[in-house]
């Protein structure tokens, strides 16, 4: 990705000249390229995931996931206290819109939601000034207004644009999604410096509790593909963000399958995102991965 | 998803949806009245409310971005159906126009993985979701949740629909080229855009392979080793001749001399013109095996011609 103009062919990949990890995303894995390079990291990334946090009958404990985002802002923000982390985050003056995702397969948990309106609040934010919406937010007044977003959302696999994580929970700032529909979602990123949004995302917290690794075409969420991960990634860089979650996804994929199954289609606009829209780091080698909790099964 | 918003309200004219069948030389044309596939009840479940209609330019407001998928294809409208029964799941019926047979064939192929259940022209159940497609039609059936007399309504519609579809459609011609031995029937994908090959088998950021709605593709895998062969015709040898051009410079300068080549993971990549088609395997273990699967193709190619001749 040198150069943005340039045809980029899946022999650039294999190569290992371009983006590690959309080669990931695609089941490309170049040869004699460790994606773990020791460069030095940019950005932090927390993965924190607990056992607890869904019960044998499928519910979110409520108590367990405020605990698991209190641990993941400490931990990102070098804090002991999660309210002083917080407002690091945002600050009394802040209106606070939630971004939430309510696509009903697999919504944001409504618990999730709470544990994080219950931080905003404590740094004393005032309810009023704060509101958790979707779909509405270019008609939400506290959203039209915000100073402060934060982003919660599941990830799991999209039939347009490989994956749907933090990059894509952001499409409904726009009146017109399908304005970013073209070359499989390449450019979500842009959404990122529009107007309403630039520079305003405090927090990103992508959901794994029990995402959804693999579907295809528009009728896409099969229980089948879906498992419980239990787990969290919290940070402030939502490119970053996705980028774990992909390779996440990538090491369940192989697991499950017991074979490369490259995302249809590849989850291009995670890279494109660093690349062409500059809003975030998705070389996994320049992330720093703190990784707390429940080992089993971490695939990362 | 479904329901978001009701765009246009299905009437009487907005319900024929022109079929094309071709039967040996013979081309027949009939008008389908689209509700008319819908049986008044299924099991107690009836349709609830009119039925909802999106064309090309509405397809976003009911499926957003996945409404890409169809507009690969010739898709001209889909109609959505609420089946409702009291204390039942409520069932969402969707037929798609997909403007001919070979696309209603395309759009089935493009997410096809599960094993077929013997409805229409092709069919398969999936994740709660059973597709098939006939004619020009691409039909989903899907309940709410899942009970034990849903599945079965559901799959009783299918069932029903597809005898109320009066004709059956050509699948594309394409695929009679591809070689049986080795073939992964599940893995055949039809389609016409760039956008889809990517999709199925990321090749190049640009279109290399001058892919449109004025050419027919098919990709399908083979085993052993999961070699991926594509076909593409085009509309005359000379555009395809311009095509394999460009592809050999954009992917495999390498290979021009000699229709094929290593690359950068060890797998070999083989090119070929046939007429207005080209033919390329990706994938190879190895150059015979490349070359093997070139072949085939040429002696299905040949075969077909033969027939074509002798009107067998």
């Amino acid at each position: 990705m040198k150069d943005q103009n340039k045809t980029i062919t899946r022999r650039d990949f294999l190569r290992g000249t371009t983006c590690a990890t959309l080669a990931f995303a695609m089941g490309l894995y170049p040869e004699g390229k460790e994606v773990a390079e020791l460069t030095p990291p940019k950005t932090r990334v927390v993965l924190i995931r607990n056992p607890a946090a869904i019960d044998a009958k499928g519910r979110v404990n409520g108590e367990v996931i405020q605990r698991m985002l209190d641990k993941a802002v400490t931990s990102l923000l070098d804090k002991k206290d999660p309210v002083e982390a917080w407002k690091l985050l945002v600050g009394p003056k802040d209106v606070v819109g939630i971004k939430s995702n309510v696509w009903s397969p697999l919504p944001t948990p409504k618990e999730l939601e709470q544990a994080i309106k219950k931080r905003v609040m404590d740094v004393g934010i005032p309810e009023k000034k704060i509101d958790i919406d979707d779909r509405g937010v270019l008609h939400n007044r506290i959203f039209l207004n915000a100073t402060a977003l934060i982003n919660a959302r599941p990830l799991r696999t999209h039939g347009w644009s490989g994956v749907g994580g933090c990059l894509k929970n952001y499409i409904m700032f726009v009146s017109r999604p399908p304005q970013y529909h073209g070359n499989s979602c390449a450019d979500l990123g842009a959404l990122w410096n529009l107007p309403l949004v630039k520079g305003k995302t405090r927090l990103n917290v992508l959901v794994l509790l029990k995402p959804l690794f693999h579907g295809v075409g528009y009728h896409h969420f099969d229980p089948t593909y879906t498992w419980e991960y239990k787990g969290l990634l919290v940070g402030t860089d939502p490119v970053a963000l996705d980028a774990v979650g992909l390779r996440i996804f990538e090491a369940k994929r192989l697991d499950y399958f017991g074979e490369e199954r490259p995302l249809k289609p590849p989850a291009h606009h995670i890279v494109f995102a660093d690349t062409k829209h500059k809003v975030g780091t998705s070389d996994l080698r320049r992330i720093e991965l703190i990784k707390l909790g429940w080992k089993e099964g971490i695939l990362i | 998803m479904a329901g978001l918003s009701l765009i246009r309200t299905f009437t009487a004219a907005s319900l024929a949806a022109t079929i094309l069948t071709c039967a040996t030389s013979e081309v027949h044309q009939e008008t389908i009245d689209m509700r008319k596939l819908v049986p008044d009840q299924i099991s107690g479940w009836k349709a609830r409310d009119a039925a909802e209609v999106y064309d090309r330019q509405t397809i976003f407001d009911y499926i957003d971005g996945a409404g890409e998928i169809y507009l690969m294809y010739d898709f001209r409208k889909v109609m959505v159906f609420r089946l409702v029964k009291a204390t039942e799941p409520t069932i969402l019926l969707e037929i798609f126009d997909m403007g001919s047979p070979e696309d209603a064939y395309g759009i089935f192929s493009h997410a096809r993985e599960g094993e077929e259940q013997g409805i229409g022209q092709g069919s398969e159940y999936r994740g709660g979701v059973l597709c098939f497609w006939k004619a020009n039609f691409f039909v989903c059936i899907t309940s709410e949740r899942e009970t034990p007399s849903s599945k079965k309504a559901v799959v009783d519609l299918a069932r029903k629909i597809a005898e109320n579809i009066p004709v059956s459609g050509a699948v594309p011609k394409l695929l009679d080229y591809l070689p049986e031995d080795g073939l992964l029937d599940k893995s055949v994908r039809y389609f016409h855009k760039h956008t889809s090959l990517n999709y199925h088998y990321f090749l190049s950021s640009e279109n290399i392979l001058g892919l449109g709605r004025h050419t027919e593709a098919v990709l399908a895998r083979y085993e052993p080793g999961g070699r991926y062969l594509l076909l593409v015709r085009y509309q005359n040898e000379e555009e395809a001749k311009e095509a394999l051009d460009g592809f050999f410079s954009a992917y495999i300068p390498e290979g021009k001399r000699s229709g094929a080549a290593q690359i950068d993971n060890g797998k070999w990549v083989a090119a070929k013109l046939e007429g207005a088609l080209v033919v390329v395997v990706f994938d190879a273990s190895t150059k015979a095996d490349a070359q093997d699967l070139t072949k085939a193709t040429q002696t299905k190619l040949s075969e077909s011609s033969s027939r074509e001749r002798t009107g067998l």
